[in-house]
């Protein structure tokens, strides 16, 4: 009997070895408090650029292979207010703050007409995405991660791969049999961030007040920085701009 | 009586000793144990990097080393921990063990030579130093290796079968051509992960870079090949189906090609 209580007792230890070595992912610098007076910031990201050359078509007469004509999603700019959508808007000091929610129901992105929807995904770590293929052909779903681990994997219709990111990486999805689609994943490590809308805005609330480093990334256009400071139970404005000049 | 209780004891310690070391096996890699590969960096590792690896590679084992210029295809990056050739899941990292192979046979129609001129010592304290190159090995550890199981014997049956995979349901001739030269309408455009031209395989040639058995073939369409656009079709077919496609892929090779 005594011999059987030392077998369970060295399994559990072992076993329990095995699993606490696996809860080395939980990010360490970010603690999870209860936010009472949270501040709130809502802004616009802007893209202040001559909108006639964006608009000018060099190919207008000419005739395209039909790989050339996929919409490319890069730089989309609203007309009426210089909006620009798919930037991604992040507090990148906050050391505590609001519950990191990682959704059960996986954000998806989509492949349909080579192009993969939405083009630019932000995802909190530790958030699964499901990958679909809703075209009738093949396709490849392709990461180049370090941290996270990569995964080249073929594709055929009504397929869904389910991918975890458990590390903060910006990460380029590609297929590489249709070279001019390809897809965006932001793995951040805290829960304040957002991504701009069609029109350029965001918004951002349950913010501990105190002063902190906003960030604003694009693909295209990069990284602007800005500190502001957050008041209990206030809304704040900020404003982005990326200037083409 | 006494005598048996005493058998009794020293088997149920025995059972109690087994089942911890089959524990500590499982956790522990098999395939350190059966080369001796160092886990540390050592003196010796760094030495035969420094003088057989690094001309190539780099001293950083970024690829770059002085000779790496004028090399098509390029010297591996190390920095991603992306390693072609493995026995384990897409994405993952390679066991130690498929690190040894990859340097004990090189890698054929590439400048990577076999290096067995080295003696196994050299060769295993080599691996440390390239993993130390990667933060992925700090980060991820190498999944395990992907079963292979029994060959299905190869037919006219299971070559047409893979006919029909290479040409109407994976479409691999867009890449490796409907010969297999390697000269598909996708082929030009392909690059690998570092941002290289990389061309796609040409199967008459018949030197398959992995190796040349049918189950290093196989194993190609079930893990992939990192850093580079072949993905892996574990998920798309079936253990049989990739047999099938492996046996079509071999049919593929000329032997007038393989002379040259």
């Amino acid at each position: 009997m005594k011999q059987l209580l030392f077998l369970c007792v060295l399994f559990g230890f072992l076993s329990w070895n095995v699993i606490s070595s696996e809860d080395t992912l939980a990010e360490k610098n970010y603690s999870e408090v209860e936010v009472k007076d949270g501040g709130i910031v809502v802004g616009n990201v802007k893209y202040m650029s001559d909108l006639t050359t964006l608009s000018l078509n060099l190919y207008a007469d000419w005739e395209l292979p039909e790989t050339a004509k996929t919409a490319t999603e890069k730089l989309i700019v609203s007309t009426i207010n210089n909006g620009l959508k798919y930037a991604i808007v992040s507090i990148t000091d906050i050391t505590h703050g609001k519950k990191k929610a990682i959704p059960t129901i996986h954000p998806i992105i989509d492949q349909q007409r080579n192009t993969f929807i939405p083009h630019v995904t932000a995802i909190l770590a530790g958030t699964t995405i499901d990958i679909l293929n809703g075209d009738g052909e093949l396709h490849t779903v392709h990461t180049r991660t370090i941290k996270n681990q990569p995964f080249n994997l073929g594709t055929t219709y009504k397929q869904r791969i389910s991918k975890i990111f458990e590390y903060p990486e910006t990460i380029k999805l590609t297929c590489d049999l249709h070279k001019k689609s390809y897809a965006w994943i932001v793995v951040l490590d805290n829960p304040y961030f957002d991504i701009t809308d069609k029109n350029g805005y965001f918004e951002i609330c349950d913010i501990p007040p105190g002063t902190y480093k906003f960030q604003v990334w694009h693909e295209e256009l990069g990284k602007l920085e800005k500190e502001v400071k957050i008041n209990p139970k206030e809304i704040s404005n900020i404003e982005f701009i990326y200037s083409q000049y | 009586m006494k005598h048996t209780a005493l058998l009794n004891k020293v088997g149920l310690w025995s059972a109690t000793a087994a089942a911890s070391a089959a524990l500590v096996i499982g956790i522990a890699p098999i395939t350190a144990k059966a080369l001796n590969i160092p886990t540390a960096v050592t003196e010796e590792g760094k030495n035969t990097y420094k003088k057989y690896c690094s001309p190539c590679h780099g001293e950083e084992g970024k690829g770059d080393g002085p000779l790496a210029r004028s090399m098509l295809p390029k010297p591996r990056d190390f920095t991603r921990g992306a390693y072609k050739f493995r026995t384990t899941p897409s994405g993952s990292l390679p066991t130690d063990e498929d690190m040894y192979r990859t340097i004990s046979y090189g890698v054929p129609n590439s400048t990577m030579i076999p290096w067995d001129i080295l003696t196994e010592e050299q060769r295993t304290s080599v691996i440390p130093v390239l993993k130390s190159f990667s933060e992925a090995f700090e980060v991820r550890k190498p999944e395990a290796p992907v079963d292979v199981g029994l060959e299905i014997r190869p037919t006219e049956k299971t070559v047409a079968d893979g006919k029909k995979i290479y040409e109407e349901k994976l479409e691999c001739w867009k890449c490796h051509g409907v010969e297999g030269r390697g000269d598909g309408p996708s082929a030009a455009e392909q690059e690998d992960d570092f941002g290289f031209p990389i061309k796609p395989f040409d199967f008459t040639t018949g030197k398959f870079k992995g190796g040349n058995s049918s189950r290093d073939v196989y194993l190609r369409f079930t893990t992939g090949l990192n850093g580079a656009p072949m993905p892996s079709f574990a998920k798309e077919l079936t253990d049989e189906q990739r047999w099938c496609l492996t046996h079509y892929v071999m049919s593929l090779i000329k032997p007038e090609e393989t002379c040259k």
